[in-house]
């Protein structure tokens, strides 16, 4: 039984397909890596998911459980949890207390906050992030706030994250820390994973499976080989830099 | 007069205190659409254009359209004096205005407001004043057209047609209009951010004294130090309506809420009307907060 | 899960203990005086809800004033009630409104919802007018046994009860969710914070008590008058008074009143609008250059002050 189900997933957008009949299945503790040119529909896809956005027709389970006719809040609750592709920190609190939130409003029923304190500084060390634990967040690099919305995310015991191009923009080496730093977290936490991203070498060695979208439409699905040599999805990619690297 | 034609006759001064409306509240539409700042002080700055009209009216018998261009200069000047005092700060740094710096804006310019309001008290009393502007009236038709509200029409249109000819043919102008699209996309085509801010902002406050003398032919015994406080949400509800940074759109939320005022007027008390036009503004921010223009 | 309450909240237990002494030994012309300072520090305390902690500016929180101000005038002049009942009256009026209010207008941002309470404000003035039964001309005045120290107890109470809550709200896991709303509301739902729920809370607390305070107020000066009683100066009074003190924190609403009323107090007999005049100005000047009040100073200056200032 799948963790995460979506079913004949459509968005209009006043006249502009955004979405058409997305259909996939996230199989428990799984991470399934979502590609596509640009304009494809994959931001859209997620926000849908994370109750961001209602679909025009179509449904998503959490499961076996409806949760695409929910707000974005209650979807936490549920358990998936999304990062944001431009990082979002609570930038007058501290890294710490921003991680502390997500304790206290997640799905783990921890109420107090100075539990909650100390459950962010256990995740915020589990990302790597300990150090940083008092500095205003507000007052973090771009790659750090990209950890922190890691670190939220995870910190609200989501069973299935959604991550919005987490490794865009990172050096060679920062790009290896990242993905390893990734591996060790889904092997010490076992979360189900959609992540979505441009960077190919990361959806190649992290992805059980992969779902390509080009203008909405979902053109192939497989392995991580299987779907980069499939010719559809190199005509869809035509003229794209982002091979792997 | 006939029902249809009392309704013609409504129909016809609310357009024209239409117009008006739409100039005194144009200024804040720049400055909205453009530095993305909310002047709630604005008020205040049409209660002076206003008192310049009386006081050049007093002591060098200038009607209040030949008041418009002197109080325009001067806005001119306090416009660029407003930015460097409360915004220049703000927005040297930042791409879009945050939340913090809004909040800052708002509690900054609410307490000039009230400060320029009390100074006005102190400085002129509280004694309403009047400009007597009275060039005659047209017959059209049945309808007596008082020519002062007509010319100043006339003229409001032309200030707010002006506007956009600036905005949209001369260089100054699409360097306004860049910035209030992408900040940092006005250095990249060659223009310094904080003086396009800066001229925009001077021209609103141009905009806004000048409206505020045109409005007095409609006043001519309400000018006053608290006349602000019922202009300034009239024109924050005109620019919801016309959507704010959209220049015609002070036209189009102008002409509406002087037609609204006026045929109200007709059919219940002057409270219940404008308390009906200021209402308007919560329908239309839940159900179109874009504005009424497309 | 209550943890042991700091430094903070026994210093403002003291400031009120005084408060209470001085009314007690001091006699009617202090506690008469000082009737005004708590009703503006429960005022304060109310807006902080709404603007300071979730940061949403209500320009026109002075109707929940208004609408406590005309329940109690109205109960009394009215129905000969008891003043208690009135400002019970007005404290349920408050709620109730800002619940009506609240579902429509706490959806808009920034400055929509700051100039949707104007708004409100306006045509409630206009509409109060309308109605014979709120007075002719929107006044009301009645003639009560003078009872200085029911009145001043009765608002010390209801600012007691306010820092306790604004104490507690702070340090709980509410805290936590009203801070991020204030920070970036969209990301507080991405982890889990309902804003809706939060926002709407800390509105109808702000009009619970703008209510009860207002009301409190009519009754100290024995009526209400519709033009004063939605007079946008108690707006800015209120915002200067969080802006000073600080906004959000437990100690900045009973600080800000403190020091926006002792001058007002001896300036309201010099020239009437040296206090608008001098307030906006200082309002100004705090926006610009220290919006996060004589707290936020003190606490950015010193590690333990941190710690210790809430």
């Amino acid at each position: 039984m799948p963790i995460l189900q979506a079913n004949n997933v459509s968005k209009n957008f006043g006249g502009v397909q955004a979405l058409k009949d997305v259909s996939f299945d996230l199989p428990d503790s799984a991470v399934l890596g979502l590609i596509g040119p640009n304009g494809s529909g994959k931001s859209t896809l997620l926000n849908i998911i994370a109750g961001l956005e209602k679909p025009t027709s179509g449904i998503v389970k959490l499961d076996s459980k409806r949760i695409d006719n929910l707000r974005a809040n209650r979807v936490v609750g549920y358990g998936v949890a999304k990062t944001h592709q431009i990082p979002k920190p609570f930038s007058n609190m501290t890294t710490r207390e921003n991680v502390a939130v997500a304790v206290l409003y997640g799905r783990r029923n921890i109420h107090s906050p100075s539990l909650a304190l100390q459950e962010a500084e256990r995740t915020l060390s589990l990302v790597g992030m300990g150090s940083r634990k008092d500095a205003p967040a507000g007052s973090l690099t771009v790659q750090e706030k990209k950890r922190l919305e890691l670190a939220r995310a995870i910190a609200t015991g989501a069973s299935v994250l959604l991550l919005d191009e987490v490794f865009a923009g990172l050096s060679p080496d920062e790009l290896k820390d990242s993905i390893q730093l990734f591996r060790k977290l889904h092997e010490e936490l076992g979360f189900s994973a959609l992540v979505v991203e441009h960077v190919m070498r990361a959806v190649l060695n992290l992805s059980h499976n992969v779902i390509v979208l080009e203008e909405g439409h979902v053109i192939a699905t497989g392995s991580p080989d299987e779907v980069v040599h499939n010719d559809k999805v190199i005509e869809a990619y035509l003229g794209s830099k982002n091979s792997a690297a | 007069m006939v029902a249809t034609e009392l309704i013609v006759r409504d129909l016809a001064f609310g357009l024209m205190l239409g117009c008006v409306f739409s100039v005194v509240a144009h200024g804040l539409n720049m400055i909205w659409g453009v530095v993305k700042v909310v002047n709630i002080a604005h008020g205040e700055f049409i209660m002076l254009g206003a008192y310049g009209a009386y006081f050049l009216n007093l002591f060098a018998g200038l009607t209040p359209l030949e008041t418009a261009p002197v109080d325009a200069a001067i806005g001119l000047l306090v416009g660029y004096a407003f930015y460097y005092a409360f915004l220049h700060r703000e927005l040297r740094n930042k791409e879009t205005i945050t939340l913090q710096s809004e909040m800052v804006t708002l509690a900054a310019t609410f307490g000039l407001s009230l400060f320029v309001s009390n100074l006005a008290i102190i400085l002129f009393t509280g004694n309403p004043v009047g400009v007597n502007y009275n060039p005659g009236t047209l017959l059209f038709g049945y309808l007596h057209v008082p020519l002062a509200a007509l010319y100043v029409a006339i003229l409001s249109v032309l200030i707010i047609g002006g506007t956009w000819l600036f905005l949209e043919r001369t260089f100054i102008g699409s360097a306004i209009r860049a910035y209030s699209q992408d900040v940092t996309a006005t250095e990249l085509v060659g223009a310094n951010p904080a003086k396009v801010a800066s001229l925009a902002t001077g021209l609103g406050f141009a905009v806004t004294m000048a409206g505020g003398a045109l409005l007095t032919v409609w006043i001519p015994v309400g000018i006053n130090p608290l006349m602000g406080a019922l202009y300034a949400p009239i024109s924050f509800v005109i620019v919801v309506l016309g959507g704010p940074g959209k220049m015609w759109g002070s036209l189009v939320g102008g002409l509406t809420l002087g037609v609204v005022i006026d045929l109200a007027q007709a059919f219940t008390t002057a409270q219940i009307a404008y308390a009906a036009a200021f209402l308007i503004l919560i329908p239309v921010l839940v159900f179109r907060p874009e504005g009424l223009l497309k | 899960m209550i943890e042991k309450p700091g430094l903070t909240l026994y210093g403002l237990f003291i400031v009120m203990a005084l408060l209470a002494a001085a009314a007690l030994l001091l006699g009617v012309a202090v506690s008469s005086l000082l009737v005004l300072l708590l009703v503006y520090a429960a005022l304060a305390y109310s807006i902080n809800f709404i603007t300071g902690m979730i940061g949403y500016v209500d320009f026109g929180h002075v109707l929940f004033m208004a609408i406590g101000s005309y329940a109690l005038a109205a109960m009394i002049s009215y129905y000969g009630a008891n003043p208690l009942l009135g400002v019970g009256l007005g404290a349920l009026l408050g709620l109730v409104f800002a619940l009506g209010i609240g579902l429509v207008i706490l959806r808009f941002r920034g400055v929509y919802f700051a100039i949707a309470t104007v708004v409100l404000v306006l045509a409630a003035y206009n509409i109060v007018l309308q109605f014979p039964q709120l007075g002719a001309g929107g006044e009301i005045i009645f003639n009560l046994t003078f009872q200085p120290l029911a009145t001043y107890f009765t608002i010390w109470t209801i600012v007691l009860i306010e820092i306790v809550l604004t104490y507690y709200v702070n340090r709980s896991r509410i805290g936590f969710g009203i801070r991020a709303i204030k920070n970036e509301e969209d990301a507080a739902s991405s982890v889990g914070v309902s804003p809706r729920t939060l926002k709407l809370t800390g509105y109808m607390l702000g009009g619970l008590f703008g209510g009860a305070a207002g009301a409190v107020y009519a009754w100290s000066i024995s009526g209400v008058t519709a033009g004063p009683a939605f007079d946008f100066t108690f707006s800015l009074l209120m915002l200067a008074m969080i802006i000073i003190g600080g906004v959000g924190t437990s100690i900045g609403p009973l600080l800000g009143a403190i020091v926006v009323y002792i001058p007002s107090y001896f300036l309201l007999t010099t020239v009437a609008q040296a206090q608008p005049l001098i307030i906006g100005l200082l309002v100004i000047i705090m926006a610009l250059f220290l919006p996060d009040g004589i707290v936020g100073l003190l606490r950015r200056s010193n590690e333990r002050l941190r710690l210790l200032l809430e």
